[in-house]
């Protein structure tokens, strides 16, 4: 049932599964990261670039800023699809978020693996 | 469609006039806030670039976000996020068939408010 609600009959399908399977993935690493955060309080550069450096936390960080890019394509998406009735419009609107967010994620990429 | 019925067709496009109930003010208030938060992006970027740089970009990161002004946009990105956060949790419930009757609804986004009000001043306390 749920395969086959993935396969190509039902493109919407899979875009409403990846807005909800990065939302769950965000929705954990949120809280996480924030107790991380308050239980290793960084009072300095050192100790928060020291924080920032651990392998596992970069992979997780830069998971989360896939999963938000993604999450925002969608949302963006159907925000557009519901108020800007013009097809023209919508899609030159589309464009323009769609290279931002590309522009983001490899910024955040560059944050958190190049310092 | 018939003269008649254009002619007497009732307008409302007062957005001010129209009563949301709860749930539907917890829904549409979802879509803002997440609008907000992916808006602010590229400036939460900016800021974390800024303090992994260097010392003095550290410092200056700091320095922003102490500005009175930075700290109400502060509040209410924080107000974003948590409304995001809950009613978003609140959503993929309902996903999965849970709390989705009317009452469960109505009654899960009064829930939903209350949290996040009390986290919303939770976090301005916190930073001011």
């Amino acid at each position: 049932m749920l395969f086959e609600l993935l396969t190509k009959r039902y493109p919407g399908m899979r875009v409403w599964l990846l807005q909800r399977v990065t939302a769950v993935y965000m929705a954990v690493y949120v809280p996480f990261v924030m107790g991380y955060l308050l239980i290793n309080k960084p009072h300095s550069y050192v100790a928060w670039v020291e924080l920032n450096s651990a392998c596992w936390l970069k992979v997780l960080s830069s998971l989360f800023f896939l999963s938000l890019c993604l999450h925002a394509w969608v949302g963006v998406r159907d925000v557009f699809r519901d108020y800007v009735p013009n097809t023209m419009l919508r899609h030159g609107l589309q464009l323009i978020v769609e290279i931002g967010l590309i522009a983001c994620l490899i910024w955040s990429v560059y944050i958190f693996c190049c310092f | 469609m018939s003269e008649h019925l254009k002619n007497h067709r009732p307008k409302n496009l007062n957005l001010f006039t129209i009563r949301l109930p709860i749930n539907a003010l917890v829904s549409i208030l979802h879509r803002v806030s997440g609008m907000a938060l992916f808006a602010m992006l590229p400036f939460l970027l900016l800021l974390m670039h800024s303090s992994l740089s260097s010392e003095d970009g550290f410092n200056l990161a700091i320095n922003v976000l102490d500005f009175w002004l930075v700290k109400l946009v502060l509040i209410g990105l924080a107000w974003a996020f948590f409304h995001h956060f809950y009613a978003g949790l609140r959503h993929l419930a309902q996903d999965l068939h849970w709390m989705h009757g009317l009452n469960q609804a109505r009654y899960s986004s009064k829930i939903i408010m209350g949290l996040v009000a009390v986290s919303v001043i939770y976090f301005a306390i916190l930073i001011w």
